[in-house]
């Protein structure tokens, strides 16, 4: 699973998520993206089983670019303790993702094959994503190369 | 590439502040500024409709022409900063530049590459574009749409670099010539991993923990400031 290779405190706050994503929400690697509508946490296990159905999809025809890092740490009491005796126990990592930011790029493949690719991996999200591609990508111009 | 659009373009007054921004944007047009060729900047609004479409053309956000402001002829300009609204999708604010024909401007060209790679096509790779715009530099007159370049005889981890594309000498390339433009790499087909149970498990916890940095003063931190004192 994704996760930080080094950290300088082990256990962070909730936080927020107001806003909007006003820095990576532009295509910036491929010709076709996946941006999430809603704000939200993504686990790395969600991330990881994204990007195991793009791939697993488009086989070795395109390359795939995550646009998202897990590096916020979530923790949890273990089941049946009481409340107080201090914060639980790291439990996993999230990302956190406000609307407009692009989770994933994809290359090298037709556009109706990396909209089905990012159906795929939107299944296995938990928040409403849209698919995207960089203007004047069609279907027409793919295959006239 | 020049053309013979008119933008049409109402002069701004009052504040400049985002509440007067929001106001422009919810009368259907968009906040913008207008600057360059050693005139005063000037605050200005436009059609989004005409500006999207200019963007969306063949010679894209390098279009020169015709701004008007206030029904009269200002200058030739182009769009030289576009933002848009992260979730609609929508132009929200537009920097255009007041262009001098006769002088040399820096602008970006879009490369199209056309046809399939002999790499992708004989051995499965896949064509990896690094740069979609290079920095050019040229009369207003002579900015190409776009850089056409053939990547048919690109083999296996072939590698098109700015110094492969088509040189004229109306046209200098101010991107690194060294630099990739495009390249066929090979991608590993993702294989279902089916490893023993235990095995999985026994690893995801020994990965949970990150490593957490020291407190205090590092040694290497710490005999860098000696050195210092000394």
């Amino acid at each position: 699973m994704l996760m930080p290779k080094k950290v300088k405190y082990r256990k962070q706050q909730k936080g927020k998520m107001r806003g909007k994503a006003w820095r990576g929400s532009s295509l910036s690697f491929g010709e076709y993206g996946l941006k999430v509508m809603e704000c939200g946490y993504i686990t790395d296990r969600q991330i990881e089983a994204s990007r195991i159905a793009m791939t697993r999809f488009i086989k070795r025809g395109g390359k795939v670019w995550l646009r998202l890092f897990p590096d916020k740490p979530i923790t949890k009491k273990p089941a049946e303790v009481r409340m107080g005796s201090g914060k639980g126990a790291l439990d996993h990592w999230v990302a956190v993702v406000r609307p407009g930011k692009i989770l994933f790029e994809m290359e090298g493949v037709t556009p109706d094959v990396a909209q089905e690719a990012m159906r795929l991996a939107s299944n296995k999200l938990p928040l409403k994503t849209k698919f995207v591609m960089r203007p004047g990508v069609t279907v027409a111009a793919v295959a006239a190369k | 590439m020049a053309t013979t659009e008119i933008v049409k373009a109402s002069a701004r007054s009052g504040k400049f502040n985002k509440n007067a921004a929001r106001r422009v944007r919810r009368a259907g047009k968009i906040p913008a500024v207008v600057y360059g060729a050693g005139h005063e900047p000037v605050a200005v609004e436009v059609d989004p409709k005409q500006i999207t479409k200019i963007l969306y053309s063949d010679a894209g956000h390098n279009t020169i022409f015709d701004l008007e402001v206030d029904a009269k002829l200002a200058a030739k300009a182009m769009i030289v900063d576009w933002q848009y609204e992260p979730i609609k999708d929508t132009l929200i604010h537009i920097d255009m530049k007041r262009i001098a024909m006769d002088k040399l401007i820096q602008v970006s060209v879009p490369v199209k590459l056309i046809g399939i790679p002999l790499g992708v096509k004989n051995f499965g790779g896949v064509l990896d574009q690094v740069l979609r715009e290079v920095e050019i530099e040229c009369l207003p007159g002579n900015i190409p749409g776009h850089i056409d370049v053939d990547v048919t005889e690109l083999g296996q981890h072939g590698v098109l670099r700015v110094s492969g594309l088509p040189h004229s000498d109306k046209i200098t390339y101010l991107t690194d010539e060294n630099a990739t433009v495009a390249h066929v790499t090979s991608i590993r087909e993702e294989v279902a991993a089916t490893p023993a149970e235990g095995e999985v498990v026994a690893g995801a916890d020994a990965a949970k923990e990150p490593e957490v940095m020291k407190k205090g003063k590092t040694d290497e931190a710490a005999a860098t400031k000696d050195a210092a004192k000394k």
